[in-house]
């Protein structure tokens, strides 16, 4: 015969461990960081941000890799899932870009910055959203 | 005679010194999977290279953030405890494919060998005659082939405890299509 006392004790392990697996569950299937809700830590001008990486790349690095960032600029290429503002910064979107924006045309864009290519001579920015 | 001929084959390389093709969304997926384990795969779609075409000289970057995992918290574990791509944000190769000529592409992938320094974690690896496949198709130039790495050549440890789940050997795949500059 089991007493209502350990009984109880049961109940409260199971609950602990029923908690324990939900909340170690969350944590290995946590969702990824959604760039688009994500408030910007820096509002720029290509020109700026294109600067600061050619004038010191290790501390710009320090500074902008990893943060949501807000882009006003000009488009000078657009590709199926990306853009490139006054030729200075990539932002490559992570759905297809709308294809009715063109060439010159001024927009704002947020994005996580990702580096400066080299190859290129440009800032990256990945997981971008037109905001206008 | 001699000389003249010299002087002719230093003029065409110069004339065509200049042709490069260059793609900006190269992709690079690497996989180091284990057996009934969760899958550790991750792809880079924005991947810049470039090939020199009179001389077959090819250079290619990735910057490190910009692999993407399924599993959040294993994108997170990459980039700050194995790829550390606060400190290395950038992926780069630089090398030369043999006997490579525009002259020679065509349609059909031919099979030519690359050699060059993979540098990745701030550690730099050489690759011997890595295979690669190049086909031309309406003026854009396919590069694609695989290799494998491991983790412990470019100096990152693993540890222990997830040793098993992630495999020693990382297959690394890579297809970039460039266009005239």
């Amino acid at each position: 015969m089991i007493s209502r006392k350990s009984k109880r004790n049961w109940l409260v392990l199971l609950i602990l461990l029923v908690l324990s697996v939900v909340i170690g569950y969350q944590y290995i299937y946590q969702n990824h960081r959604n760039i688009e809700t994500e408030k910007a830590e820096y509002i720029l001008t290509p020109q700026t941000i294109s600067d600061e990486f050619k004038l010191d790349a290790l501390k710009s690095e320090k500074k902008y890799l990893n943060q949501t960032i807000e882009i006003s600029g000009t488009i000078t290429e657009v590709n199926e899932n990306d853009l490139t503002l006054n030729d200075m910064v990539f932002c490559q979107f992570n759905n297809i870009v709308n294809q009715t924006i063109k060439i010159n045309s001024v927009v704002k864009i947020k994005g996580r910055c990702i580096g400066y290519d080299d190859l290129l001579e440009q800032v990256k920015l990945d997981q971008c959203t037109l905001l206008k | 005679m001699k000389n003249i001929i010299y002087i002719l084959f230093l003029i065409s390389i110069s004339i065509t010194a200049q042709t490069k093709y260059i793609t900006k969304s190269g992709t690079i997926n690497f996989e180091a999977s284990v057996p009934s384990f969760e899958e550790v795969k991750a792809s880079h779609s924005v991947v810049t290279a470039i090939i020199n075409t009179a001389n077959g000289e090819f250079a290619a970057l990735a910057l490190v953030k910009g692999f993407r995992f399924k599993n959040a918290l294993m994108e997170e574990h990459f980039n700050e405890n194995y790829a550390e791509s606060d400190t290395y944000p950038k992926a780069t190769f630089r090398g030369k494919i043999s006997g490579f000529s525009l002259e020679k592409l065509n349609k059909e992938k031919q099979s030519f060998l690359v050699n060059g320094q993979l540098t990745f974690h701030g550690k730099t690896k050489q690759l011997d005659n890595t295979t690669v496949e190049i086909a031309i198709n309406d003026d854009i130039i396919v590069i694609s082939g695989s290799f494998t790495a491991s983790a412990s050549e470019f100096d990152i440890d693993i540890p222990k405890v997830v040793r098993s789940k992630i495999a020693s050997n990382i297959n690394v795949s890579f297809n970039f299509e460039l266009k005239k500059k």
